[in-house]
Parts: structure tokens; C-alpha cells; sequence
């Protein structure tokens, strides 16, 4: 499970101190962690910890004052293609529920603009309608596949508008599968899933983990689950206050440190 | 039952005229282009920009016949600026985007009201950008528009899924690597564009319609995207045929008469899915 420290890997992703303010206020101060190949880490912390906050610093979507961001080993800004290989859903992916588009349409949009499913291929101007037939089956071959695998295929021609929470949480889970990742960042992607549908969630995970050696980062709210199926934990509140795997980071101490007085774990409801 | 047969005989005439020709053309044009960009303004919720951008166009056309130039050539450039500046503000300040929208289209409104005031003698341009006339396009705006139509048409189709992308969520398109800024920017620039050279035909007034109703009559119908678009773009596109003949059959003026039938698409639509669903 655990990375075996006499094998050299370099991490998928490296944060290193990373602070954000936003505006006067410090929300996220001097963070650290190293993700590797093929595990499953998760971010806990209270409401108004700067779970989201530190997600979106490490993704460049918002402006951080110090630290240093890699992923795959790179800069964010200088991945160029490598970013296919990064999956991110948001809790809000999609605000408008209104929006006049398929499942099937939505879990294409996880394909790149101009990439094929099965890597690129050397473009000959003559058999370009071929090829260009050719990328649209492999397309909707991998999305029937993607659609397959969350158990969503049979809702393939619905509106989103449509679809319940926990369908659209499996669409959208498709939608990051759709091509291979090496590393997917799921903030709350799971919240309002029934248990069934989060322990079908976490085992679709593990199995991509293992068997095609993605890196997850999750944020999630509940500590039940990240203790039964992830690797390691990292608790967040304002800075990292402890990570480790889940049976020590989630230890009654350090939930204290990270929750604070109030925090008491059995009886904890969302 | 007579009169109608005249007017047939009369519809077939007038479109021997050059000036129906081309004003039929033009109307065709401008529908497909307003369903076609109409279908992401309404997504993205620009509609009311686009209605902002066109009040600017009142400043460009007085500042034109004040100094003397083509009001019409002021027109482009003028909404260009404006609709920049807009989307600017919009992205630089906390303020919700219909405060930023309201306070430029009220200071352009009030600019151009005093600039007309200004304006010594025949003040006909101004009726003609409030209300616009189709019958009176030349081969230079249908050019204008026909390129309009293909630059937008390149630019939409040929980053399809980008552009949904960004539209259903910006933070996860920046995330995939589109580059969500200058595809917002280019996108806006292109209903500018496409604001300022239907203004000369439908008018300051009337010209969202053809953004919004089209597209809006489409969304109605529409369970995948690509079929949203695709009947966004005819809906626009027919209703310009359907106006610009009941126009001409019935001698009533020929933009108010295409916004109409586009009205009436959308409430027999509306009409429609209502009733399917009881």
C-alpha cells in the first residue's frame, strides 16, 4: 500500500509552501505534502478550513503569495500536454443545471479538444476523414466504456437537468475517466452520495489505483470512509496539522488538533 | 382572398429588386449568425450584455455624424471598445455583472441622447440605429456579415468542446489546459461584431432578439447539446425567411416583422412542450 522508501519514485504532485491569502486574510499558510504513484490521499479539515482554498492554489486557478507547485514534475503553467493526464472535478461542477446537454455529450468533454482516446496518431492529410472516423468511434467507444464502469451507461441520453444527485456524481466520475489519468482531484466529488454509492465510488477508485496506477487527492467530510479506503490523510486547518496514514492521523488527538474541542468522531453527521 | 394574390404577385416582384435581394440575403445571414452565437450568449448568461454593448452603439453613431465620418464605420469600432471595456470591468471589480451592464448602458444611453442634441439639422440617423432598415443594407455589410458569420463559425466549431466546457464551468476548462481567457475574450469580440452590423439592419432596439429568442426557442427543445445548436442556427436562420416574405406580403417593416415571427416560434414552442408534458 504504502510507498517503499528504498525505491526511488518521483512524486505526481509536490507542494511546497505553499500560502495563499485572500484579499487580507491568511487562508492557507506554509503547506507541504508530496503525493506518489498509485495512492489515495485525503484532505480533511473543518468547514472554513481552506480545503477548496489549497485545491485551487495547487491548480493555479487562484493567485498564491509563496510557494512552489509540480505536478508530474513540472510547473503547472509549463504541462502543456501532460494536462490530459490531470482530472479535476469541483464541488460545483455544474452550477446551471439547465444546461441543454446529454450525459453522453458531458462525459466527452473530459476528452481533450483534439486529443484521440488511444493516444496520438501520425496524421496523413489523405486518410484524414479516416482517421477522423476513426477518432470519433474510439471516442464513443470510451465513453460507453467510462459511462459502464460508474454504473450510468443506462442514462446516456438524459438531460443533466435530469439526473438525481448520485447520478450525476456517477456521471461526472465518468466524465474524469473517460481518458487515463495519472492524477485526479476530487474536492468533495462524493457529498450527498448515498453509502452504497460512496463505498461503489471508493472501490472503482481502488481499482483504478491498483490496476492502472492513478494518484488520487480527495477532499472529503467523511472521516469514516477516508479511514477505510485511503492511503494516507493530510488534516488541514489553515496549514497542515498532521498527515499520515489514516489510523495515526486520524487518531483522537489529532482530530482534536485539527477539529478542535468540538469534534467528537461517532457522532459526527452531515 | 384577391388582395392576397396581389400581394403574392407583388412579394414576387419586389424580390426582383437587387435592394430585396440583398436585404433577404442579409436577413438570412444575420439569423443564422444570431442563432449560432445566440446559443452560447444566452449560456453564459451575455444576453444582457449584448443588449449594453448595443446602446453603445448610439454614442459611436453621434459621434459619427458629429465629426463628420460614416456613422455606420464609427459603429464597429465603437461597439468593439465598448463590449472590451465591459467584459473588463466586469472581471476586475466584486460588483455583479447586470450592475456593471446597467451603469454602461445607462452612461452610454445618456451620452448619446446629448450627443444627438447636438447634432445640427437632419437627425434621421438616429431613428435608423434605434430602429435600423434592412431594405437599405449594401453589398459592404453583407460582406461584413458573411464574414462575421464564417470567422464565428470557425472559431465555435472548431473548439466545440472547449467552448461548452468553459461555459459549464470555467475553473474545470483552465484545469484541461483551454485557454479560458482568450476564449471569453474572442467570443466577445465576435458578438460585438455581430451586435454592430445588425444594428444598421434591425436596430439598437430589437437587435438581441436575434441573439436570444432563437436560442432560447431551441434550449426549449433541446436534450443534447449538439441538437441545441443545431436548431438554434435554423430557427434563426427560417425565422429571417418567414419575416422578410409575411414583410413583404403584408408591406410592414421587415425587422420588427422577423422579431415577430421569432415571438411566435417561441410561444408556439413554449405552447408545445407545455402541453406534451400535461
Amino acid at each position: 500500500m504504502t510507498q517503499n522508501p528504498s525505491r526511488i519514485t518521483l512524486p505526481i504532485l509536490k507542494v511546497e509552501g505553499l500560502t495563499i491569502y485572500q484579499g487580507k486574510y491568511l487562508a492557507i499558510r506554509d503547506v507541504s505534502f508530496e503525493l506518489f504513484p498509485g495512492t489515495d490521499t485525503a484532505i480533511v479539515g473543518p468547514n472554513g478550513a481552506g480545503k477548496s482554498t489549497l485545491v485551487k492554489g495547487m491548480l493555479d486557478l487562484i493567485p498564491h503569495t509563496a510557494g512552489k507547485i509540480e505536478v508530474f514534475g513540472f510547473p503547472l503553467s509549463r504541462l502543456g500536454n501532460l494536462r490530459q493526464l490531470l482530472g479535476y472535478i469541483p464541488q460545483n461542477f455544474i452550477f446551471d443545471r439547465s444546461f441543454p446537454i446529454s450525459t453522453s455529450e458531458l462525459v466527452g468533454l473530459g476528452i481533450g479538444q483534439y486529443e484521440s482516446v488511444s493516444g496520438r496518431n501520425s496524421s496523413s492529410v489523405n486518410s484524414w476523414l479516416c482517421k477522423f472516423r476513426q477518432i470519433r468511434r474510439q471516442q464513443s467507444t470510451a465513453i460507453k466504456v467510462a459511462l459502464q464502469r460508474t454504473n450510468a451507461y443506462h442514462l446516456r441520453n438524459k438531460t443533466i437537468g435530469t439526473l438525481s444527485g448520485g447520478e450525476l456524481k456517477r456521471v461526472l466520475l465518468a466524465y474524469s475517466l473517460v481518458t487515463p489519468r495519472k492524477l485526479l482531484i476530487l474536492d468533495e466529488a462524493f457529498a450527498g452520495v448515498d453509502i452504497q454509492g460512496a463505498a461503489d465510488f471508493y472501490a472503482l477508485l481502488n481499482q483504478l489505483k491498483l490496476e492502472e496506477g492513478w494518484t488520487v487527492l480527495q477532499v472529503s467530510h467523511d472521516i469514516d470512509m477516508v479511514n477505510r479506503h485511503c492511503d494516507r490523510v493530510l488534516c488541514l486547518n489553515q496549514t497542515l496539522v498532521c498527515s499520515g496514514k489514516p489510523e495515526i492521523a486520524l487518531s483522537p488527538q489529532n482530530l482534536l488538533a485539527t477539529y478542535g474541542p468540538g469534534f467528537s468522531r461517532y457522532q459526527h453527521h452531515h | 382572398m384577391t388582395s392576397l394574390i396581389t400581394n403574392i404577385h407583388d412579394l414576387f416582384n419586389l424580390l426582383q429588386f437587387p435592394f430585396m435581394q440583398r436585404a433577404m440575403i442579409g436577413a438570412v445571414l444575420m439569423g443564422t449568425l444570431g442563432g449560432l452565437l445566440g446559443s452560447f450568449t444566452t449560456l453564459r448568461q451575455l444576453s444582457y450584455f449584448s443588449h449594453a454593448v448595443g446602446h453603445a452603439a448610439l454614442v459611436g453613431v453621434a459621434l459619427g455624424v458629429l465629426l463628420n465620418t460614416n456613422p455606420h464605420w464609427m459603429l464597429l469600432p465603437f461597439t468593439l471598445i465598448f463590449g472590451i471595456i465591459t467584459l473588463y470591468i466586469i472581471d476586475q471589480t466584486d460588483l455583479a455583472s447586470d450592475s456593471v451592464l446597467t451603469i454602461v448602458l445607462s452612461g452610454s444611453l445618456a451620452m448619446g441622447v446629448i450627443l444627438t442634441s447636438m447634432i445640427q439639422g437632419y437627425r434621421g440617423n438616429l431613428t435608423a440605429v434605434l430602429f435600423g432598415d434592412i431594405l437599405a443594407i449594401d453589398h459592404t455589410d453583407l460582406i461584413l456579415t458573411l464574414i462575421i458569420l464564417l470567422i464565428s463559425s470557425i472559431f465555435i466549431l472548431s473548439t466545440m468542446r472547449s467552448q461548452i466546457l468553459l461555459t459549464l464551468n470555467p475553473d474545470v476548462a483552465k484545469v484541461q489546459g483551454v485557454p479560458v481567457e482568450v476564449y471569453r475574450y474572442s467570443f466577445v469580440i465576435l458578438l460585438s461584431l455581430a451586435v454592430a452590423v445588425a444594428i444598421k439592419a434591425v436596430g439598437v432596439l430589437l437587435v438581441n432578439a436575434f441573439l436570444v429568442i432563437p436560442s432560447a426557442t431551441a434550449k426549449l427543445m433541446s436534450e443534447h447539446f449538439s441538437r441545441f445548436l443545431i436548431l438554434s442556427v435554423v430557427i434563426g436562420c427560417i425565422s429571417s425567411i418567414i419575416g422578410m416574405t409575411a414583410s413583404g406580403l403584408f408591406n410592414q417593416a421587415s425587422g420588427p416583422t422577423i422579431v415577430i415571427v421569432q415571438f411566435l416560434l417561441f410561444v408556439f414552442t413554449f405552447s408545445w412542450v407545455r402541453l406534451r408534458r400535461i
